[in-house]
């Protein structure tokens, strides 16, 4: 299955979706990676709300994608982490370093327009 | 409280019964050793019983056990069924049932350990004065016997001593759950801020508990800020304070800060010594300075709106 990625403004939201392959997520870091120059986002929000399970590759693929967005010049904001999937990362050592996170869309939204602006130009 | 509900039978199952009868070496020949006496301990049966209860009188610790004369009396003719079973045959899982319910009725009224075996141990030695009477012209024969009950004694004896044990460790696991349900409250204190005090011993147990009640809350309340008061709390050893550590990035990644207020001088040293990485941990030292630094975070700002003066008419 496929991950979305929405166009709102200038924002990119990228909905993942429960069951992705490793394969799905590395297509989904070049399609956004292509979706972030296109639109000229500043700003893009990965939902991993649906997400229950996240393996190492997940991390680091998610990690890569954050970092990527960053050096293309737009904040990167993972949102919706459930809790024992918090918990199993950080047992694993997976600790999202560097990355900013929020509690869900509307958090990582806000998060955004505070850093960014409301009208998705840069402050 | 449900009468079989003390008596661990369900874990004594067919094949340990012969685990511990092979343990003992407790085979077909004492069997018939045993049903050979069991017409003379017919025979003496109540002298055996009144020489044991005149023993049991004799002790303070054990006599209060038998203040009631009917109490006694029926003491008495089941402790002389009990013996009476001792050489009738058929040691199978019904013995074990009706052992392991004797002596879930001594435990019951606290009976201590020590007397019980300490009864075992007389009853031994009386019947060993009779068999050796019994067997004057065959000495042998009468220490071969001997030995027969004495191994069913041994095993009756396991069984009593696993009732004793079970009965704890069911107080243990009741008591492990009692604390466990410890009511962990998570305040909502602001909007976007929760307060979780810890009050008492953590264990890894509890500590996970914690982990998923904190988790749990930040999303539910969607909190920015938690504050976990740890005043409370006398000791936590590196698994703890593993978890704890672990907690707070859990948490990050959910977009939450947590602070950990309160942290006594000992279990701030506990944490040096353990060498736990606190670089991403916010800690502060009571709950007041842990509450200031959640409404900085959030941007509140509290401001009293009358002088210390004229608060108090």
């Amino acid at each position: 299955m496929r991950a979305s990625i929405l166009k709102q403004s200038k924002f990119l939201i990228v909905s993942v979706q429960g069951s992705m392959t490793d394969a799905d997520l590395v297509q989904l870091r070049e399609e956004l990676g292509a979706g972030v120059r296109r639109h000229r986002s500043t700003g893009v929000i990965v939902d991993v709300t649906m997400l229950d399970v996240m393996d190492s590759f997940a991390v680091r693929t998610l990690r890569g994608i954050a970092q990527m967005v960053k050096l293309l010049g737009a904040e990167c904001i993972v949102v919706g982490i459930q809790p024992d999937v918090a918990f199993s990362m950080v047992q694993l050592g997976l600790t999202l370093e560097g990355t900013t996170t929020a509690l869900d869309l509307e958090d990582g939204l806000s998060a955004l327009r505070e850093r960014i602006g409301a009208e998705g130009n840069p402050l | 409280m449900n009468p079989s509900g003390s008596s661990p039978s369900s874990e004594v199952s067919e094949q340990e019964l012969v685990r511990r009868k092979d343990f003992l070496e407790f085979g077909d020949a004492d069997v018939s050793n045993l049903a050979e006496i069991n017409e003379l301990a017919q025979r003496y049966a109540d002298a055996v019983i009144e020489d044991f209860y005149k023993h049991l009188l004799s002790f303070e610790e054990t006599r209060s056990f038998f203040r009631d004369p009917h109490v006694l009396q029926r003491v008495k003719n089941a402790q002389q069924e009990y013996f009476l079973r001792l050489t009738q045959g058929k040691y199978d899982l019904a013995y074990v049932e009706n052992r392991l319910g004797i002596g879930a009725i001594h435990e019951r009224i606290d009976l201590p350990i020590k007397s019980y075996l300490g009864m075992y141990n007389f009853y031994l030695r009386a019947v060993s004065n009779r068999l050796s009477e019994a067997y004057q012209d065959q000495p042998e024969r009468g220490r071969v016997t001997f030995l027969s009950l004495m191994k069913l004694t041994f095993l009756d004896m396991g069984l009593a001593i696993d009732t004793y044990i079970y009965s704890r460790e069911r107080t243990i696991r009741e008591q492990q759950e009692a604390i466990q349900e410890l009511p962990t409250p998570v305040l909502p204190f602001r909007e976007g801020m929760l307060l979780v005090p810890i009050i008492g011993l953590i264990d890894t147990q509890r500590a996970r508990l914690l982990t998923e009640q904190l988790l749990g809350a930040v999303r539910d309340n969607r909190a920015k800020v938690v504050v976990m008061d740890i005043t409370g709390v006398q000791a936590i050893d590196s698994k703890v304070a593993n978890h704890m550590v672990q907690t707070v990035e859990a948490a990050r990644l959910m977009g939450a800060i947590v602070i950990v207020a309160g942290v006594s001088p000992e279990i701030a040293q506990t944490m040096v010594t353990l060498g736990i990485d606190l670089g991403r941990m916010t800690t502060v030292g009571d709950l007041q300075s842990g509450i200031e630094r959640a409404e900085e975070i959030l941007g509140y700002t509290v401001t009293r709106t009358r002088s210390k003066t004229s608060s108090g008419q």
